[in-house]
């Protein structure tokens, strides 16, 4: 019961050298072309890995990292912001940084609620969709500021989830999951064929503009051309700065308690005054919400979406990732989705295979380990604070 | 009849074409201990669930405290004062001890967004609260168990986690608590210690009510002030240990078996 | 509305639905005995059609000029029989052992398992990622009645359907086996005790539910000439959808929500004819309709949880 420890000097050290190993491992990752030499940074990775296991390393720096968290969340962004500025000009590598911060925002959001609130959602790409299509959508008016369309991405994702809250309160289980399984079919049809939204062609999103300055246009500073994907890295990043602390919030309050309980068992937390209607309500909505909030940037980003980036297999690929991460754990979320993310871009041998691969792996996965990577740690109200 | 704390009349529960409890009457005084006991299947258990709002019952009343709650939701029934356990342990076992505590302390706890994750103040305040509570309860019934507080349940042994379901049920101080078998699975040593341990729970336990169910006569010789007898749902007989022994109808359906 | 446009509404619906409730009666087996989704049995129907077309690939290299009753019962056996031991292989290699994971992750791991056997036809099959003709072997005869003509395949296709459901309910309530599934569903526990090999059981179900979505896939094939590696997703979806709108473990409940479910599309065609490309749509729609009434089934089970 030891309340906040104070920062051991090696733990910090520790803590600043993992992080220089993880940039120097993403930067090496996203330099090298050669599929040989990535099949060796990525083996390489894999045994200093298991050979760190085995002598212990890895629990020290787990520890470490785990004693002094915001430390350990700022030295995360530092990773990433340093990773923005050694690829400052490399439209590719940002877009896939990009794309792992908003699909972490995605996963975080089904987090709360297949994580804690225990509610199945095979429609997560379909809300992500909702997000999306309603910034295409906004983006014909150039006076909306871009925060505001985000916030009402996110909000039409919610109301359009809405619907599906009475059938998704009166279910449980294999029920529940066809219900949520249903929309995403359905959802993907409706794109397919309506025309008003590009149909399956799908529809050009116009990009941010603020204050008169269009987000879709390089940068020029100074001597440097930054590519125009910087500011939308740097958005994303803040997105998933703020809703890592909003779902670390949620975690670690009585709101997470009751949504633990409500999924664990609903008798026993009835019988305790525990509405459970009322935090299927919230957990599903906010989930929601998060996946609006984040397809909108990333349509804003691509600039073009269309039926195909929202299919349900989108929405298998959310959901295991969040089984990959390991339920439930933040951390394991974001390294699960840069793994998810990165890996196939890069080892373009195996693009073809992808699928394939990443189902097999997933399968294996659900029968030998369960609980993911990083499997969720005994709840702690405070940080740093442990039994 | 001017100090009872429960008044169930006429209490019947139909599952389909069995009726598990008919016409059922019976009362709780303030600060007695009322032990139900009956062969299994007899309604003990749909007892508690109709009362604490689980199953809404056929027919019948509950008057709690004054006020009508029946067919009330299992929320507002714990709202009004009534907590319980459960005859096959419900805790989270995934939760650490604290985790499960506090959700018996819900009535206490704030549910807002302000409060939960932007000023943590009040949660704050509520934590310190919680963790003083659950603490003094805890080192009540077994001081070794308050240095565990943030372990997990799955890792703990049976008697422990009974320990942590009444722990759950008496935090939030209800004027009735209802304890379904909390012997089994446990010894009879076991179980010794735990009643003492219920019994002495001091500013915890002041004025509460207690209905146990327990199979265990030994038990209800120690611990219970009366007794209810049910058989096939109804009421069988009404009184002290010592008259319920004594009584014949009792004797056949009950303790038939050891007295052949 | 035209009568005979709708009556040939009607003789496609009736088909569809025959189709998925073959699919369903799976979803609905499996859940008995195991009590878990097998969300991968739509692609089961895909490789039973693939299972076909290799058999008519093979025999007609061999025999080229072979007569199409015969080649039709061939390659319907070749692609039953391999199916089923595919079935029995999946269940004692992968099914099996997810029984201790929670819902969820089976319903995710068969998922995944559906996604593998989707991408594995689609890359090892030879041209695997195209559409596929699938040969024709029934006579294109067809009667004309109007403006309603009647494919003398789909009667075929549709009475075989049916002779197959009838002899799968016959075998369920009827025989040894039957009877041992059935108190395999119903209670594992006892169904042990009683000298029932469970293990065994569950194969023999599997072999026989992958059976029978062999048999829908070369109906399948047979009905639309074509088949593709893609046609199970949908497949498994409606069959999942039927077995669960009609309530879990009844094999009445799964007929009864294919039928449903082809019902609606084809009342989604034939209301909506400014917009039939809705009738998905419309569909699925209606199915989460129904769960928000019947939030167990049209066929519920009546059990309340115990506490
Ligand atoms: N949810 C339910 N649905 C159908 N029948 C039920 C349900 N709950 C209880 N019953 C039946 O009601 C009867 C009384 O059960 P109950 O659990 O109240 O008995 P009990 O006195 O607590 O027995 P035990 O000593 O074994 O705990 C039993 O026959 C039981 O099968
Ligand atoms: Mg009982």
């Amino acid at each position: 019961m030891s309340t906040n420890t104070t920062n051991s000097l090696s733990g910090v050290l520790c803590s600043f050298a993992f992080a220089g190993v993880i940039t120097a491992l993403m930067t090496a990752i996203f330099i090298v072309e050669s599929q040989l030499l990535i099949a060796g940074v990525l083996l390489g990775t894999i045994g200093a890995i298991v050979i760190s296991s085995k002598f212990g390393v890895t629990s020290i720096i787990l520890k470490s990292l785990g004693e002094n968290e915001n430390l350990s969340n700022a030295l995360a962004v530092l990773v990433t912001l340093a990773l923005i500025v050694i690829f400052y000009d490399d439209h590719y590598v940002l877009f896939i940084l990009c794309t792992i911060l908003l699909y972490s925002v995605t996963v975080l959001g089904l987090n709360i609620q297949l994580g804690y609130a225990g509610l199945i959602n095979f429609s997560g790409a379909a809300f992500f969709g909702v997000g999306g299509y309603t910034a295409a959508v906004l983006s014909q008016y150039h006076s909306i500021p871009p925060i505001l369309t985000l916030v009402i991405g996110g909000i039409i994702a919610a109301i359009v989830g809405s619907i599906l809250l009475l059938p998704i309160l009166r279910t449980s289980g294999h029920y529940s999951a066809l219900v949520t399984l249903a929309f995403a079919l359905l959802f993907k049809v409706f794109l397919d064929v309506n025309d008003s939204l590009g149909g399956a062609q799908g529809v050009d999103v116009g990009s941010f503009t603020l204050f008169g300055w269009d987000f879709g246009n390089d940068i020029t500073i100074g001597s440097y051309d930054v590519s125009f994907y910087v500011p939308y890295v740097l958005a994303s990043l803040v997105m998933l700065c703020v809703v890592f602390f909003f779902v670390r919030r949620i975690e670690r309050s009585w709101i997470g308690l009751c949504l633990d309980s409500v999924r664990i068992d609903e008798v026993s937390s009835s019988c305790f005054g525990i509405n459970i209607v009322r935090w299927k309500i919230v957990a599903f909505t906010i989930g929601n919400f998060v996946a609006g909030l984040s397809g909108a940037l990333y349509a804003s980003i691509l600039g073009y979406i269309s039926p195909a980036n929202f299919s349900f297999g989108d929405s298998l690929m959310f959901l295991s990732i969040l089984l990959l991460g390991g339920i439930g754990n933040l951390w394991g979320t974001i390294i699960a989705t840069a793994i998810v993310v990165v890996l196939p871009e890069k080892f373009q041998v195996i693009q073809e295979y992808r699928l394939f691969i990443y189902s097999t792996l997933v399968l294996l996965m659900i029968v030998y380990r369960p609980v993911g990577l990083l499997p969720r740690k005994t709840r702690t109200y405070r940080p740093g604070e442990s039994s | 009849m001017s100090d009872s704390l429960l008044q169930c009349t006429g209490l019947t529960m139909h599952f389909g074409g069995l009726a598990a409890l008919s016409d059922m009457s019976l009362h709780i005084n303030k600060g007695e201990v009322l032990g139900l006991v009956g062969p299994n299947g007899s309604g003990k258990t749909t007892f508690f669930n109709v009362v604490s709002g689980i199953y809404k019952p056929t027919c019948g009343t509950v008057i709690f405290d004054g006020k009508d709650i029946t067919s009330e939701s299992p929320q507002a029934v714990y709202n009004h004062g009534i907590s319980r356990t459960f005859q096959l342990s419900r805790l989270c076992l995934e939760l650490s001890v604290f985790d499960n505590i506090m959700i018996g302390n819900h009535k206490r706890l704030s549910r807002g967004f302000i409060s939960n994750i932007f000023s943590r103040r009040k949660f704050n305040e509520e934590y310190e609260d919680g963790l003083k509570r659950a603490t003094h309860i805890l080192t009540a019934l077994n001081p070794e168990l308050a240095n565990r507080m943030f372990d997990v349940v799955s890792e703990l042994p049976m008697i422990d986690r009974r320990r942590i379901e009444i722990c759950r049920a008496l935090i939030s101080k209800p004027k009735l608590l209802f304890l379904d078998e909390p012997s089994a699975g446990m010894t009879h040593e076991e179980t010794r210690q735990l009643m003492d341990e219920i019994l002495n729970m001091g500013s915890y336990a002041k004025g509460l009510s207690i209905v146990l169910i327990e199979h265990e006569m030994n038990v209800i010789k120690r611990v219970t002030d009366r007794c209810v007898v049910f058989n096939f749902g109804q009421k069988l007989f009404e009184g002290t240990y010592s008259e319920v022994i004594a009584d014949p109808a009792v004797q056949e359906a009950y303790l038939g078996k050891e007295v052949e | 509305m035209d009568i005979s446009l709708l009556a040939q509404f009607t003789v496609n619906g009736l088909m569809l639905g025959m189709m998925y409730a073959l699919v369903a009666v799976g979803f609905t087996l499996f859940f008995g005995v195991l009590d878990i989704i097998v969300f991968s049995h739509g692609d089961v129907v895909m490789v039973g059609a693939f299972a076909a077309l290799t058999g008519h690939y093979w025999l007609t290299g061999i025999y080229p000029d072979m007569s199409m009753w015969v080649e039709l019962f061939f390659i319907s056996c070749i692609s039953i029989i391999t199916v089923a031991a595919f079935g029995m292989i999946m269940a004692k290699t992968m099914i099996l052992r997810l029984r201790s994971a929670s819902p969820l992750n089976t319903l995710l791991a068969t998922m995944m398992l559906g996604t593998v056997l989707r991408e594995a036809v689609r890359l090892f099959f030879p041209g695997g990622s195209n559409p596929k003709p699938f040969p024709v072997l029934l006579p294109d005869i067809s009667a004309s009645f109007g403006d309603f003509t009647l494919r003398f395949d789909s009667v075929i296709l549709f009475v075989l359907g049916a002779l197959l459901i009838v002899s799968l309910h016959l075998l369920i309530t009827k025989t040894k086996l039957g009877m041992a599934i059935r108190a395999v569903a119903q209670d594992e526990e006892t169904a042990r005790l009683m000298g029932v090999n469970f293990t065994l059981i569950v194969l023999i179900t599997f072999a026989i539910g992958s059976a029978v979505a062999a048999f829908a896939g070369v109906m399948n094939g047979l009905y639309y000439n074509e088949i593709n590696f893609g046609m199970g997703l949908l497949l498994g979806a409606i069959g999942f959808s039927a077995a669960i709108i009609g309530g879990l473990g009844n094999i009445y409940g799964a007929i009864l929500g294919g039928f449903l479910f082809a019902g609606l599309q084809t009342l989604g065609a034939v209301a909506m004819p400014f917009a039939s490309a809705y009738k998905d749509v419309f569909a699925f729609g209606v199915v989460i309709l129904i769960m928000a009434w019947k939030p167990t089934g049209l066929i519920a089970e009546k059990t309340s949880e115990r506490v």
